[in-house]
């Protein structure tokens, strides 16, 4: 049976990252939110995983049915809209503020950055921490809840070993995976575009 | 289970929206600095969301320490 998360009321990331814990535990989850934004957020993020989603409204609420292609469908027939694959868009953040000019002003327009990835669209494939850009994924960063839904998206999140290792923050990742220059540049090489935060 | 809903407050510069934060901060009200959303101004700026039922405290807080706000709305 479909796991129900009842999300009315919350506003992003929560919606997106109940969904991505209940996916994690079943294949067929749906979701229930009382908003057009998470409802759009919600699906996209489970059609960008490869999900297939259909979503119903009953009296303002949106019933958002999230079932693992190839699973027979439970009941009614569930649309299944393609996916669109973004061409391997990839963000590479290398500092954990944005811009030059002001640390403090870049360290608020990162924090405004991470809160919007979480709503517009293109979803890049992977983000890319390196330098003091790992400050971002640590366990006190002002970010995490941000990156810990699009982590929950679906985003690959790269973390610079070295780095951490040299902000002595390595026991303290809290979202993404510990990576290395290999990884980190074949990423780099092999993407569609790379952004440049 | 626990259903905030939000509202946000609008500011005249990002000053005063960096201020505003710290004051809101110390006074351990919840708030996030996000961007003002898009339905609200196609302007760039940055506004503080809170939950809505802190927004006496966020109104006396902030008027205490004569921070001026431009608007506030509920999401």
């Amino acid at each position: 049976m479909a796991k129900i998360v009842d999300a009315r009321g919350l506003t992003c990331p929560q919606p997106v990252i109940l969904t991505g814990k209940a996916l994690k535990e079943t294949d067929t989850v749906t979701v229930i939110v009382d908003d057009e934004t998470p409802r759009d957020n919600v699906s996209r993020i489970a059609t960008r995983k490869g999900y297939n989603v259909k979503v119903d409204e009953k009296d303002g609420e949106f019933y958002i049915h999230i079932q693992k292609a190839g699973v027979e469908p439970v009941g009614e027939a569930i649309a299944s809209p393609a996916p669109s694959p973004e061409s391997n868009l990839v963000v590479l953040i290398s500092s954990d503020t944005i811009g030059r000019g002001s640390e403090e002003l870049g360290g608020i327009l990162m924090r405004a950055f991470m809160h919007t990835f979480t709503e517009v669209e293109p979803m890049p494939q992977s983000m890319i921490f390196i330098n003091s850009g790992v400050k971002l994924v640590i366990e006190d960063s002002i970010v995490l809840e941000d990156l810990q839904a699009l982590a929950g998206g679906g985003i690959q999140i790269l973390v610079c070993g070295t780095c951490l290792d040299y902000f002595k923050l390595k026991d303290k990742v809290a979202v993404g995976e510990i990576s290395n220059a290999y990884t980190i540049l074949e990423t780099l090489l092999q993407a569609g575009k790379v952004v440049r935060l | 289970m626990n259903k905030p809903t939000y509202g946000v407050v609008l500011f005249h510069s990002t000053q005063a929206a960096i201020k505003a934060e710290k004051i809101l901060k110390e006074a351990e009200i919840k708030i996030k600095l996000i961007p003002v959303p898009r339905h609200l101004s196609s302007d760039c700026g940055i506004c503080l969301r809170f939950e809505v039922d802190d927004v006496l405290a966020v109104k006396s807080t902030l008027a205490s320490k004569n921070v001026q706000t431009a608007r506030i709305h509920q999401l």
